[in-house]
């Protein structure tokens, strides 16, 4: 508790920030409760509250210590984690269709900033309280409040997570379940049980992130999961009673890792995908990838004498497995998972469909194409939604968001058909905020672009399956259409978060005119952008007076120069966006400079080796250790060379000479061709 | 072309053939010279020692060093297989300063041919010496076969030597680029001694050991630059988590960027082995990715080798080190005059045969006596 804060140097601005932030969210907070995070259990009464349909949540985010693999955890032995009111897991949020709900949240993390999304909730003309940050809003700074304020209208399972970069990770992601009064499968089940699965990591995200996005990591190999976990437990148990049906809801909330989902014994009846309610399909195996949700009932056995294991695969080659236990018998042992008998097997999502039979939506007014090539997401100076604020006409204009948001402007109501291509033999899902979306389309592995396919409407699917996270297979595409009848700016992005992290996102500005009539920022919203330093209003360069100059904005760093590509890890390059200035890497001026010096001293050497090999050989026998100067023939310093053996000082140059002479003729006389 | 053929190995073998050339044609020239009239059938018998010598030499040098280079390709290379840019570092670095030390001596031949003079001379000196006070059996079987001794010896002695400096060199190049480079090593060195004892032509000699010794050097300059390199290059894949990074190519990622002062993503001496540009690393050192550590160790490189051959021809043609203090005529001068009398009118001084030896010997003390 209070770690950094007592002590620390900037205490007391920290302090100051915390006031500051109360003041302005207005609302009776006692300011006590930012120091009282540890004793979050006598705050327990009070940060969940309901009244007149409203859900009001008082969120105080901080790190706390607790591990999933060790409940004695301490300081030492465990990273810190990101709790909320001083407690880890996180607490479910809950609420029923119609209601509304008000986050208070402040920030406690002492150095990071934060920010929370409500991941699958279309926030109808409210997309200001979607999350994400330099998008919808500015990162909440520490010491600051910040508060959500959003009406809940879909029903179903959804969950809440940091959308800072890389952060939710390392704790902060929780469930938040939307009621439904009219369930049409309320007689089908008789009780819920929540199950949450998620990777973990053992080490900070800010650690992993520095590694991740080296240039030491060439291939952008994303950090491998140390653990898996059930409801954020290593061995996880969900009490059952026999003959009983009960409604599971799953949520992947983990960071990179999908997972394959089966339980021993025990069918699978799915019923709702993301929100989504289905017609009810039989499933032995389900595979959910992070950020998609499943709801299916499970009808225990008549004996209840045995527990069975379920079992959650990783997707992953190392350390993959993860068993939780269905417990009808406490007193009864739990038996191992067994050894899955031949290869994974799920049911493909791309063949659900939804309940309401909505058909396939009509033909696209907009087809936005080759979603993601070459372009690295890079957060704008001011977030998108600001812009669309303060831009007036200009917001339908793209060209305002900045180049590096890869944002799409869309008309409202337009139809939208995304066609993505991925070209990485790794499996992506792909999530849209604001919006389901009707996956028409979805490719086996390897099967390339869908424009080189030759697939056509008639292939596409009648009555599509809806969803808000949908995955593309390795080197695959994938076809969604979706109406563009919610406006807002929405992310599209990845939602693996190393792939977050490294850019693998874009924007949809959706009727911006329309965002400009309905929508007021609140001011405290406004107020942590002023405490982050970020203008409220101009384009993504920050430039408020000429909106279609991006001088100065965000820009990702340059690509790594393009060679020999040998290996499939490495994407090739589309031919049709090949950008010739970020491509080859030639000599640079020095690099030419180095290579012609190298030459010169190279040429500098043989010259000086071929002279000294061609200089006149110094006999050391006959001359060299005798060589003295003469002094005495008054030519100054004559140098008297080739001294005939065992003589004194000879000083008559040519007796000399003549000595010399004879006795390499000597030399030569022994048979020694010299 | 590389993998058959290393031209470090060759430039070593080369130079080290031509010095047992020099030996072999020296001891034979004393032959010569002393009995080919006088004593034909002790003549014709000494030739055949030296042959013999010279050959038992040989064939142990090679069963030896072929011994060695077995052991040690056999041992290592799969251990080597992690460390491997480590080991071509040191096995470069340790090549390229063995050239370095022996190059020079190439175009000192002459020098080359006064030390063996002098060696031999003084080897013979000593037996003779031996030979008045001991009379023992195996001082008599040594005097017999001292002309088969001398040359065993000593090519022994020089093969083992010319083995540790191939085996410093070849550890640096694939094992399939010894054998070639090895057999034309010995028979361009043995060709050249050859031309030395028949009197080829001085001036087109002297072009073809210059030429030899550039080559010599280029090599050594680009191995050196290489060894940095490769070490750098360890240090990078370590950070990069010990993924085998020529799995990538040359592309992107299999260099670090920050210590990078060119890369072309073309003429790689690695890629698909390398081709014309793996001759051109083999000979100049080139590498496609040039780092600051492998550009700058190249020219330190020249800018020592041409200092210390500055220094070589200042002690030649002054007579003393750069900096040290002229030499002036002392005892000391006098005595290591001595030397150099013994040295440059040995050969031809007489030498004596003794009845019922068949081994000569110089009255070295004589000699100098009478010349001094």
């Amino acid at each position: 508790m209070n770690r950094g804060i007592s002590g620390s140097p900037n205490s007391l601005l920290w302090i100051f920030l915390l006031l500051f932030g109360f003041c302005l969210s207005g609302h009776a907070q006692q300011p006590d409760a930012a120091h009282d995070i540890d004793s979050g259990v006598d705050d327990s009464a009070l940060w969940h509250t309901y009244s007149d349909k409203t859900h009001v949540y008082k969120f105080n985010v901080s790190w706390v210590v607790a591990s999933p693999d060790d409940p004695d955890a301490d300081e030492n032995s465990t990273k810190p984690v990101i709790g909320i009111n001083g407690k880890w897991p996180l607490p479910l949020m809950e609420a029923t269709v119609g209601d509304r709900v008000i986050v208070h949240l402040l920030n406690l993390l002492e150095t990071e900033p934060t920010s929370l999304h409500f991941h699958g909730l279309y926030l109808r003309n409210e997309t200001h309280m979607d999350g994400p940050v330099h998008v919808s809003q500015c990162t909440i700074p520490p010491g600051s409040s910040f508060t959500y304020n959003f009406t809940v209208n879909e029903p179903g399972i959804y969950w809440y997570h940091s959308h800072v970069h890389g952060q939710y990770p390392d704790g902060l992601r929780g469930p938040l379940i939307i009621h439904d009064p009219d369930d049409p499968f309320a007689d089908k089940y008789s009780e819920t049980r929540l199950l949450t699965v998620s990777d973990w990591y053992l080490d900070k995200m800010p650690d992993l992130i520095a590694r991740f996005m080296s240039k030491a990591n060439p291939t952008g190999a994303e950090p491998v999961p140390d653990l898996g976990l059930f409801n954020d437990e290593i061995d996880a148990s969900i009490m059952v009673s026999p003959k009983t049906t009960y409604r599971f809801d799953v949520i992947n909330m983990g960071a990179f890792a999908s997972v394959y989902l089966w339980f021993e014994g025990h069918n699978m009846t799915i019923i709702m995908i993301d929100g989504i309610y289905t017609h009810p399909v039989e499933a032995n195996m389900i595979y959910v990838t992070p950020g998609q949700r499943y709801s299916f009932l499970i009808t225990t056995k008549a004996d209840g004498s045995a527990n069975f294991p379920f079992v959650g695969s990783m997707d992953l080659s190392f350390n993959p497995n993860i068993t939780g236990w269905l417990i009808y018998d406490e007193d009864s042992n739990w038996p191992d998972a067994a050894k899955l008998d031949g290869s994974f097997n799920p049911v493909d999502d791309f063949d659900l469909t939804p309940l309401d039979d909505q058909p396939l939506f009509g033909e696209p007014n907009q087809v936005v194409h080759a979603f993601f090539n070459n372009i690295t997401y890079v957060p704008p100076k001011v977030p998108t939604l600001y812009t669309v604020m303060s831009s007036q006409d200009l917001a339908t204009n793209p060209v305002v968001y900045g180049t590096y948001t890869h944002s799409t402007v869309l008309q409202k109501d337009d139809i939208v058909e995304i066609v993505l291509n991925n070209l990485d033999p790794g499996i992506h899902p792909f999530h849209l905020h604001g919006h389901d979306f009707q996956v028409v389309w979805r490719s086996e592995d390897d099967a390339g672009t869908f424009q080189d396919s030759g697939i056509t409407l008639s292939d596409f699917a009648r009555v599509p399956m809806r969803r808000d996270t949908v995955f593309v297979h390795p080197n695959g595409n994938l076809v969604l259409r979706f109406k563009a009848d919610n406006p807002g700016v929405w992310l599209f992005h990845c939602h693996i978060e190393w792939h977050v992290q490294s850019g693998l996102m874009a924007t949809f500005v959706e009727a911006p005119l329309e965002i400009q009539q309905s929508l007021t920022i609140p001011p405290d919203h406004l107020d942590v952008c002023k405490k982050m330093g970020v203008p409220t209003g101009g384009n993504a360069a920050g430039n408020s007076e000429d909106f279609l100059n991006l001088d100065g904005e965000n820009a990702p760093p340059n690509r790594l120069p393009d060679g020999y590509v040998t290996s499939a890890e490495w994407p090739s390059s589309d031919t049709e966006s090949e950008d010739e200035s970020n491509g080859y890497f030639m000599f640079t001026g020095p690099g030419i400079a180095a290579l012609v010096f190298s030459c010169l001293t190279g040429i500098l050497g043989v010259m000086t080796i071929a002279w000294y090999g061609f200089a006149e050989e110094v006999n050391d026998g006959e001359d060299k250790k005798v060589r003295i100067e003469g002094q005495q023939d008054g030519a100054g310093d004559v140098k008297l060379r080739d001294m005939p053996s065992g003589s004194t000082l000879v000083n008559d140059r040519r007796v000399h000479k003549l000595r010399r002479n004879e006795t390499r003729a000597k030399l030569r006389g022994d048979g020694l061709r010299v | 072309m590389v993998s058959l053929f290393s031209i470090p190995i060759f430039l070593v073998t080369f130079r080290e053939a031509l010095e047992t050339a020099i030996i072999v044609s020296i001891l034979l020239a004393f032959i010569k010279k002393t009995l080919y009239r006088s004593h034909r059938a002790i003549y014709r018998q000494l030739v055949r020692q030296v042959w013999l010598g010279t050959s038992a030499g040989l064939v142990i040098t090679l069963i030896i060093s072929g011994a060695l280079i077995g052991v040690f390709y056999s041992l290592g290379v799969d251990q080597w297989g992690a460390r491997e840019l480590t080991y071509e570092g040191a096995f470069s670095l340790i090549a390229s300063l063995i050239i370095t030390a022996v190059g020079f001596a190439l175009l000192r031949i002459g020098k080359m041919q006064d030390k063996w003079k002098a060696k031999i001379e003084q080897s013979l000196g000593e037996q003779a010496r031996q030979r008045r006070t001991k009379r023992g059996t195996v001082m008599m079987w040594l005097e017999k076969y001292s002309m088969f001794m001398l040359p065993f010896v000593t090519v022994l002695r020089e093969g083992i030597e010319a083995v540790v400096f191939i085996a410093g060199v070849s550890f640096s190049a694939p094992v399939t680029s010894v054998p070639i480079a090895v057999i034309v090593g010995l028979m361009v060195g043995t060709g050249v001694g050859l031309a030395m004892y028949k009197g080829g032509s001085h001036t087109k000699m002297k072009l073809f050991l210059v030429i030899s010794t550039c080559f010599l050097y280029l090599v050594a300059a680009g191995l050196f630059s290489r060894a940095v390199w490769a070490f750098e290059q360890e240090i990078w894949q370590d950070m990069v988590g010990g993924g085998d990074i020529a799995e990538l190519g040359s592309g992107p990622g299999t260099y670090d960027i920050d210590k990078s002062v060119w890369h072309v993503d073309c003429c790689s001496p690695f890629v698909n082995g390398g081709s014309g540009w793996g001759f051109l690393n083999a000979v100049l050192g080139w590498n496609n990715s040039a780092t600051y550590g492998s550009v700058i160790s190249y020219n330190v490189y020249w800018i020592v080798v041409i200092t210390i051959f500055m220094i070589l021809r200042y002690k030649e043609v002054k007579g003393h080190w750069p900096f040290s203090k002229k030499p002036t005529p002392t005892e000391e001068h006098i005595g290591r005059r001595e030397e150099s009398i013994k040295i440059a009118i040995g050969p031809g001084s007489d030498i004596l045969c003794v009845e019922g030896s068949a081994a000569p010997y110089v009255k070295i003390e004589d000699n100098i006596s009478r010349m001094v």
